[in-house]
């Protein structure tokens, strides 16, 4: 009897599964095309067990378990093809059979141990049921095939127990391979393997790290925002379909393993997001439905089951309220953390494109910093003519004297306007001198890197800045621009590429290590009389992975740093970035910290009297937090402090003095 | 003002070159009479060196007067005003028209200095300066300067009627054919019936070649400038109708004159009657003042501002004070910060600057932006335990006490207690986890 | 200040297309070309009023860059399709723009016009509104800050006082508003719509040339003197003591040890002393 029933039921299956992947397809295919690459296909397997890997291997325990589980699930299903489906029933085969439904069967153990007790940031629903299934079909496949190897009587192959037996395979692939296409948990299978094949972001998986093993950071490459084509019949992204068609594949693949959410900076602040139900909203618009049955947690203060989608309808604010879109920081964490390689800040500022370019609802002060923008080139709306007022007794090089062309152009960001930014550029700036740096700044001609107007939405704006600032910076000669803001930094170097602006670009830290490793800078040694901590900010760290040059300087300083828990790749936001200190989100839900405060929690654990810096928008949000509290240093306050006496002693107004006392 | 009294024995000394003490006390005779009476000042010996590094002397006695009370007595009869000039003019050869703004039935500054510009186009003291206005008592027009005073308020009824404000002006022209009228170039006041009389008079085409001239700020030979829009100054001809804004002249401050009033003749009067359209066809209808929410003003133009800081532990008492007290409601950048107050009702050099009558600073203890923020404010009462704070140092009244319980006690005063459960009103109960002490020791 | 609960059904009845004349302005720091911050009012006036209803009208040079940011304020509105529309009178900077824009409203049949009080740019002396008017023979109202109701015959406005005060007039239609800063921000200009906004050059338009204007002698505006505080004084010592005094916050009344009763009597007489509150113990205003 299990010999007629096994067949038919694999393959309806698998028939099934099917019909189920071609309709997943097309709801794929709603959104925008753009040309398949089929060869990409033969990508995927790399991606999955290299690149994918990595991240997942970031929680050992999880990835030995689904190496197990799904390992012997493939093996499994594929050996059962050719052992029950084709009724090729050589032993050794049913031996490996076995053994592979035994390995799936240890792996489903632990994936079922695991969801006793899950975790806050697991979904549950259908997914507490995924290990049950997995478990029913191991379970069942392997009592079927213990007569192949003829260790059970073949007596199994009748009556009541057969019948079980079969209930309990069926169980296992209705969910394993019919669930796979029709959209159960299993999707992500599907789902993932063409979202590997087809990312929209294909840097992200050719990582050219010197350490083929080293687990930081993977495809940091790849984290410049998409350029949006203005003259488009519609700006952003409005409805599920007017995503990439390789977006909503993207979506398509979340497993709900909530590691997006656990590091989301927003969400543990309460505020009204959480990458990973985002995601969900958007599967459920590109599938239509509401969000009644998503099992896991919600948008902090926003009730769940009240919104749905389609297709063709607006995301927000049917599905998606605007503030959650505003609540992002831009942080990348939760793209970092993501095992699916989901791109979550992508869709973010695409929907936040639509509602500033086409429905004008940009949050009030963030609405405000854009017109400013646009009439005076820096979000404060102050004269840019005022740019370098702060620097008065500094008699700083202008770039427009030095027509033969400098070493250096240093660009001074928006932090030129803030007082205490203007202390930290001071400090760059006596660092600059003593080690006899050829520098100039653009003064007035500088304009704002567009960074804010970006992350708002404002395409437009951006590219207005971006062509100004290219056009200016084509009129003078330099061989690399330093900056001491990370954000100008990213957008100089990642960003303005698109757009015909190619400058190396350098962060302060990465040219301070430099002068250091060149013997232009001379310090004394420190006297470590205070533990320091070093944040990493995001935009210097994970968008553009340079984690070590601020170590390397801290170490040059003779500062030993007590790392944060969360440092590295996984650090934890400020909370100033994209925009989302403007966006006004009804910020703090009672009880919950504000980012800034978290953060500062963090710097607190280590025991440390001050955290060094390395971001005007970190320093100003970390200050922002109320005192007692450790203090904040830059980087290049640190360094300035140390410089030696015959250093400290030069006039800083002629620079041509130092010519003589570079130490050796 | 004080005796100067003499200590017998101090002089003895003074006299004594060989006393010991002799040199301790010799010192601050500054100012001696010589043996020929007359009195010597040794400027050498007085005078304090200055924050600059020259030496000062300070001539005013306000170091010698002792105590405040009676230099402030001083400089009150000081201040008294000098007594003015009075100026006549029996047969004026003609007439400068000023239409003063009487803010709440007040002459303004503003006014006051309309007046002093009207004078300078009068240079001729033959001609009259003339208060045109719509209310028949108002002091001070003398000594602003009114030679005239045309009062119209029998013929347009009170409240904001500019329609028929507008026809009694026109009478008035073509009764008197002014050299000039003065207005004071605000809205809705003086700028607006400038305006549609200037409007009126351009179309009527009598005078073509006349146009008003708006933002005028100064006026010499015979030329006017006045501030255009996109930064720019426009020099003309003095032209017949000027809209001058504040401080456009000095006002008077030596002459006095008479404010004669002024009559307009009965014919003006019947043509202004017939001008003036059926009283159901007017364009503009007055519906009176409308009472405003205080928490909806712009925080920038309310007018009393009840302003919470660090030191407030009840939130909802604070409210409910504001709403008791109708008040608009400001906060400390601390306040903002912490999440009690929208960073719209932030006061101070990073919030708004604001202008009210009146500020109440409850629980703030003043930093320097706070300050700077309420540069504008007229009188300012601070609500603060901390005595030494820079607010209260600032405040015109001073008021050393919890802020939440006085705030309780005025609703209570006045009558609104806060009906809420009591555990709420004790102050420890809102503030979180800070203690009392605490709050006082952040307070900003 | 409440706005109208949706009149745009009653306002076509009543009033037909609404008109917003516009002008470009002036950013105060940079100077740059943009909104006009009372004419941008006036457009949202106009559109929580009429939404697609509102037609722009604007005087002056066809390649203006500023038109564009008017014309980005059309979303939000019921019909999300509706574009905005813009009528361009083509003439010169020192062409009248009255007599054209009289005709042309003229023309249209409107009866009722918002506009800012003044320009950024030009003269800027705010009569405009009243040429217009007086020329047109409607009524005219300023410092506008809301439009609480429309009816066949009449507008009722609310005309922003100094102080944040308001008060209550009925206009009668035609009527041309000036729209006063403290109005409603305006909502943000959006590029999308900016972009689809429609601009129409209005043909067979014979400007005249100002020609008080061409006496004129413009130049960069000058800081205005800061008043000094002028003393009259007979002799130097009291020159210098007016000169020297303090101003008289310094001398303020310090009050402690005072219950919360004690200290709240005292507030509240003094209050009324300065009559910030009114003696009948009622709040001063509700």
């Amino acid at each position: 009897m299990l010999q007629t029933l096994l067949p038919i039921l694999i393959f309806a299956s698998l028939i099934m599964g099917a019909i189920g992947a071609l309709r997943r397809v097309r709801l794929w295919r709603q959104g925008r095309r753009t040309p398949v690459v089929w060869r990409n296909l033969l990508l995927m397997p790399k991606r999955y067990l290299v690149d994918l890997h990595h991240i997942v291997a970031r929680d050992k325990a999880m990835a030995h378990t689904h190496v197990a589980t799904a390992g012997g699930f493939v093996a499994a299903m594929a050996l059962a093809l050719i052992v029950h489906g084709f009724g090729w029933r050589n032993p050794l085969l049913g031996g490996l059979l076995l053994a592979s439904s035994l390995v799936m069967f240890v792996g489903a153990l632990a994936v079922n141990r695991r969801r006793l007790h899950p975790p806050e940031k697991l979904s549950k629903g259908p997914w507490q049921r995924l290990s049950k299934s997995l478990l029913a079909y191991s379970v069942g496949m392997l009592l079927v095939s213990l007569p192949l190897v003829g260790v059970a009587p073949t007596l199994l192959g009748g009556g009541v127990l057969a019948v079980a037996l079969t209930a309990l395979v069926a169980w296992g692939v209705l969910e394993l391979v019919v669930g796979m296409g029709w959209g159960g948990p299993m999707k992500h299978a599907f789902a993932g393997a063409m979202h590997l094949a087809f990312h929209r972001r294909p840097e992200r998986f050719d990582d050219q790290h010197s350490n083929a093993q080293h687990d930081d950071h993977r495809g940091s490459r790849s984290t410049a925002l998409f350029s949006l084509d203005l003259t488009a019949e519609k700006l952003g992204v409005e409805k599920p379909t007017d995503f990439q068609w390789n977006q909503l594949l993207g979506f398509d693949a979340c497993v709900q393993c909530g590691r997006c959410q656990a590091v989301c900076p927003a969400f543990a602040a309460g505020q009204p997001l959480n990458p990973k139900k985002l995601i969900q909203d958007m599967v459920v618009g590109m599938a239509g439905g509401s969000d009644a049955h998503y099992a896991g947690s919600p948008y902090p203060g926003i009730e769940m089951g009240k919104h749905q989608g389609a297709p063709d309808q607006a995301i927000v604010p049917q599905l998606v309220e605007a503030e959650t879109l505003w609540a992002c920081t831009t942080c990348r964490a939760c793209v970092e953390e993501c095992p699916m390689m989901i791109e979550h800040v992508d869709a973010i500022v695409d929907m936040r494109r639509f509602i500033t370019l086409e429905q004008g609802e940009t949050p009030p002060s963030g609405a405000v910093a854009l017109e400013n923008l646009i009439a005076t080139d820096n979000p404060g709306g102050l004269d840019n003519a005022s740019r370098l007022d702060w620097a008065a007794d500094l008699d700083l090089p202008r770039i427009q004297q030095r027509p033969e062309g400098v070493d250096v152009l240093l660009w001074l960001g928006d932090g030129a306007f803030d007082m205490r930014n203007q202390r930290t550029l001071r400090a760059l700036i006596k660092i600059l001198r003593a080690a006899d740096v050829d520098f100039a700044v653009l003064g007035e001609e500088e304009r704002d890197s567009g960074d804010v107007a970006r992350r708002l939405g404002d395409e437009a704006t951006f590219q207005r800045l971006a062509k100004r600032n290219i056009e200016t910076l084509a009129r003078y000669r330099f061989q690399r621009i330093v900056t001491l803001d990370p954000h100008s930094f990213h957008v100089l170097g990642r960003e303005y590429p698109a757009f015909g602006g190619d400058y190396t670009v350098l962060h302060h830290s990465t040219f301070i290590a430099e002068l250091f490793d060149a013997g232009r800078l001379s310090v004394k040694p420190s006297e470590q009389r205070e533990t320091i901590t070093y944040h990493d900010p995001c935009y210097l760290g994970r968008y553009n992975g340079e984690f070590d040059a601020p170590r390397r300087v801290l170490a040059a300083l003779g500062i030993e740093v007590a790392e944060m828990a969360r440092s590295g790749f996984r650090s934890r936001c400020c909370g100033g970035g994209g925009g989302a200190a403007l966006s006004d989100v009804p910020a703090d839900l009672p009880g919950r910290a504000r980012i800034p405060d978290m953060r500062m929690d963090d710097v607190r654990a280590t025991g440390a009297a001050t955290v060094a810096v390395a971001c005007p928008q970190c320093t100003a949000m970390l200050e922002g937090v109320v005192e007692p509290r450790p203090q904040v240093r830059d980087l290049a306050e640190l360094v300035a402090e140390a410089l030696i006496e015959s250093h400290e002693a030069m006039p800083v107004s002629n620079p041509n003095e130092t010519l003589e006392e570079v130490p050796a | 003002m004080s005796i100067r009294r003499i200590d017998p024995h101090a002089e003895r000394i003074r006299r004594n070159r060989l006393h010991p003490r002799h040199h301790e006390l010799v010192r601050p005779a500054w100012r001696w009479t010589s043996a020929e009476g007359v009195t010597r000042i040794d400027p050498h010996a007085l005078g304090a060196i200055g924050p600059n590094g020259i030496k000062r002397i300070d001539r005013s006695g306000g170091a010698v007067d002792a105590g405040p009370a009676v230099a402030r007595e001083a400089a009150r009869q000081d201040e008294a005003v000098p007594s003015r000039r009075p100026v006549t003019i029996d047969e004026p050869a003609g007439y400068v028209m000023v239409v003063p703004e009487c803010l709440e039935g007040r002459l303004s500054d503003h006014d006051r200095d309309l007046f002093g510009l009207a004078h300078q186009l009068a240079e001729d003291r033959q001609v009259a300066v003339v208060a045109v206005t719509f209310q028949p008592a108002l002091e001070g027009l003398e000594e602003a300067g009114a030679d005239r005073w045309l009062d119209l308020s029998a013929l347009v009824a009170d409240g904001y009627a500019p329609e028929a404000r507008l026809a009694a002006l026109l009478a008035v022209e073509t009764a008197f054919s002014p050299r000039h009228w003065l207005f004071a170039d605000t809205f809705p006041g003086g700028g607006d019936l400038g305006r549609r009389l200037a409007a009126k008079l351009a179309l009527s085409g009598e005078r073509e070649d006349e146009r008003v001239a708006a933002g005028v700020w100064q006026v010499a030979d015979g030329q006017c400038l006045s501030r255009a829009a996109d930064r720019q100054d426009i020099q003309r001809r003095l032209p017949r109708i000027l809209l001058a804004l504040a401080e456009c002249a000095e006002p008077l401050s030596e002459t006095r004159h008479e404010a004669r009033p002024l009559t307009l003749e009965a014919r003006f009067q019947s043509s202004f009657q017939s001008s003036m359209a059926e009283p159901g066809e007017a364009g503009i209808v007055d519906r009176g003042r409308v009472a405003v929410d205080p928490q909806r003003i712009p925080l920038a133009q309310a007018p009393f501002i009840l302003s919470a800081g660090r030191g407030i532990g009840d939130w909802e008492g604070y409210h409910h004070a504001a709403r008791v007290l109708g008040a608009s409601e400001g906060a400390s950048r601390v306040a903002v910060d912490d999440g009690h107050m929208p960073r719209a009702r932030q006061v101070g050099a990073t919030g708004t600057f604001v202008s009210a009558g009146c500020y109440v600073a409850v629980g703030i203890s003043g930093a320097v932006q706070h300050l700077q923020g309420i540069t504008k404010c007229q009188r300012v009462v601070a609500i603060n335990s901390d005595p030494g704070c820079d607010m209260v140092k600032r405040a015109d009244l001073a008021i050393i006490a919890d802020g939440d319980a006085v705030l309780a006690a005025v609703c209570e005063r006045l009558g609104q207690p806060r009906a809420a459960e009591p555990s709420e009103a004790v102050p420890e109960a809102g503030s979180g986890a800070l203690s009392k002490e605490e709050r006082q020791h952040v307070a900003a | 200040m409440s706005q109208p609960e949706n009149a745009t059904a009653e306002t076509v009845d009543a009033i037909g297309t609404v008109h917003a004349l516009i002008s470009s302005g002036r950013h105060p720091v940079s100077g740059r070309p943009g909104r006009a911050r009372e004419d941008a009012r006036a457009v949202e006036m106009g559109l929580t009023l009429a939404g697609a209803g509102l037609h722009l009208v604007h005087a002056g040079n066809a390649e203006e860059p500023a038109l564009r940011d008017y014309l980005g304020m059309y979303h939000g509105l019921d019909d999300s399709a509706a574009r905005g529309e813009l009528s361009l009178l083509p003439m010169a900077a020192e062409d009248d723009a009255v007599p054209p824009l009289a005709h042309w409203l003229e023309t249209q049949g409107a009866r009722m016009v918002l506009t800012g009080q003044r320009a950024e740019c030009g003269e800027g002396s705010g009569m405009l509104p009243y040429l217009l008017a007086e020329r047109l023979g409607w009524s005219l109202t300023t410092g506008v800050a809301a439009i609480e109701a429309v009816a066949a015959t009449h507008v009722t406005v609310l005309q922003a006082l100094p102080q944040g005060q308001r008060r209550r007039l009925d206009v009668r239609l035609p009527c041309l508003i000036a729209v006063d800063a403290c109005a409603p921000a305006p909502r943000q200009s959006a590029f999308g719509p900016a972009r689809r906004g429609k601009i129409e050059i209005v043909e067979d338009v014979t400007p005249e040339r100002d020609a008080a204007r061409a006496e004129w002698q413009w130049q960069p505006a000058r800081p205005r003197p800061k008043r000094l505080k002028v003393v009259k004084a007979t002799n130097a010592r009291e020159r210098f003591r007016a000169a020297a005094a303090k101003s008289s916050a310094a001398n303020g009344q310090v009050l402690s040890d005072l219950t919360p009763e004690q200290a709240a009597d005292k507030l509240i007489a003094y209050l009324r002393a300065e009559k910030i509150l009114v003696d009948d113990d009622e709040p001063a205003s509700d």
